[in-house]
């Protein structure tokens, strides 16, 4: 999941739309059905002065970052995901109160846990925690986020949330996994780890200086300052799990990764796109193929491809596509200085237009 | 083709759905039945998409299972009575 970068120029106009699996609220459009087409939302929150500086979107809910270190949850809250102390699902963005004295700089969303950073390094998490990864030192279930004491000390830079499990990145470099870890995704040790529910160092990152981490799935990944990528947890497309970080790919120098349940998507320096994975509904394509699809088209357009069993291509049905195609965003854009920031969950999509001038754009899974 | 195989352990038993669970990638649950299961089915489906996963499991682990979970039910129903008396 990516870092939440706090803008100080904030953008004042941004556009939002969902699209995809909806029937969980987690679209946000009030309704429970699934949308094929892009839905342009009215979000009464972004009417104020904060625009959101990212979304984390989970296994069927929606964590947005405000400008201003706010955090607003929506959709699936039957395990406490949400954070607003029920186990209730919710249509609607709604503010996580027990945040409110806290600046939170980074959120993840797993599969039904959620993560929150705050300025001063602090790591609060909710929601499911039957496989410890709440990182709490116990299995139970927070429906409100609960600070991890166990980083007390420390300062907390990133989390990453999976389907199972969490990765913890500390300012000091160190990557920490807790939850599941059945199939490597910790890479805390040789033999097999089932769950453990307090944070535990990944082995084999110690020299290495991390700037980011991913997690999805039984996936996990890290990007070091100097462009390389590791990875470990479930082997991509058929390939043994890792129970410690690898070195993937070692001549790419990678900006960012992000992970789906059986691919992974690369961007290089050169800015391409790059797959690592299987093949399935046509999430992918070979290898070389996507390498020649770059990252920020000059026309500034969504580009989909792979499953869209739910409408989750946004492409007015639902239908897989094996080759990259364009999303049509209703209104259309007018200022060609708009950037564009993509961010998808389990079956459904989310962008983001924001009218200020931005270089950083963003993509996930 | 099966979207991919899942042991037994690493699925949760749902009450409410009376079934063994697994997360599915559209944002729904992998779903089977013990009857399922004593049956010797090893398809777990999603009731919101066509995906499914092949369920790892032993047959007569379940077969068993089947006695203690009649007695189970029994027991509940034996007490009610008294409780309403």
């Amino acid at each position: 999941m990516e870092e939440a970068q706090r803008d100080e120029e904030e953008s004042k106009q941004q556009q939002i739309w969902s699209w995809g699996a909806g029937t969980e609220g987690q679209l946000g459009t009030g309704k429970l059905e699934d949308e094929y087409l892009p839905q342009f939302l009215h979000v009464p929150f972004l009417s104020s002065a904060e625009s959101i500086s990212t979304l984390a979107c989970g296994g069927a809910h929606v964590i947005a970052l405000t400008s201003g270190g706010r955090v607003f949850t929506w959709g699936r809250g039957t395990t406490g995901q949400l954070g607003l102390g029920e186990m209730l699902n919710s249509l609607h963005p709604k503010p996580v109160s027990s945040l409110q004295s806290y600046v939170i700089t980074h959120v993840s969303a797993g599969w039904s846990h959620s993560g929150f950073v705050s300025d001063i390094g602090l790591l609060f998490t909710c929601g499911d925690g039957s496989f410890g990864q709440l990182g709490q030192g116990d299995y139970r279930s927070q429906s409100t986020p609960v600070k991890v004491d166990y980083f007390a000390n420390n300062f907390v830079n990133q989390i990453a949330c999976g389907m199972r499990h969490s990765l913890v990145l500390l300012n000091g470099n160190q990557v920490y996994g807790f939850g599941s870890g059945k199939r490597g995704q910790l890479g805390i040790s040789r033999d097999k780890i089932k769950s453990i529910n307090l944070p535990q160092v990944t082995c084999g990152l110690e020299d290495v200086q991390i700037v980011s981490i991913s997690a999805n799935g039984d996936h996990s990944a890290a990007i070091s300052a100097d462009g390389h990528l590791y990875t470990w947890g479930r082997g991509f497309a058929g390939a043994s799990d890792a129970n410690f970080p690898q070195l993937s790919l070692s001549s790419l120098r990678c900006t960012k990764a992000a992970l789906g349940w059986n691919h992974g998507l690369l961007l290089t320096g050169d800015e391409e796109v790059l797959m690592l994975g299987g093949n399935y509904h046509g999430v992918l394509c070979d290898l070389e193929k996507m390498s020649a699809v770059k990252h920020r088209p000059v026309d500034g357009a969504i580009k989909t491809w792979g499953w869209g069993e739910h409408g989750q291509l946004g492409l007015g049905n639902t239908n897989d596509q094996t080759i990259p195609q364009t999303v049509s965003l209703s209104p259309d854009i007018q200022n060609k200085e708009a950037s564009l920031n993509v961010y998808c969950g389990s079956g459904f999509t989310f962008a983001i237009r924001s009218l200020s001038v931005n270089p950083d754009n963003i993509s996930r899974n | 083709m099966s979207y991919d195989d899942v042991e037994i352990e690493d699925m949760e038993w749902n009450e409410e759905l009376q079934a063994f669970t697994y997360p599915c990638p559209c944002g729904d649950l992998f779903q089977i039945t013990k009857d399922d299961l004593r049956l010797g089915e090893e398809i777990a489906r999603c009731p919101s998409c066509s995906l499914y996963i092949t369920v790892v499991y032993n047959q007569e682990d379940f077969l068993g299972d089947n006695d203690k979970s009649k007695k189970k039910n029994l027991e509940p129903a034996k007490q009610l009575p008294i409780s309403v008396a």
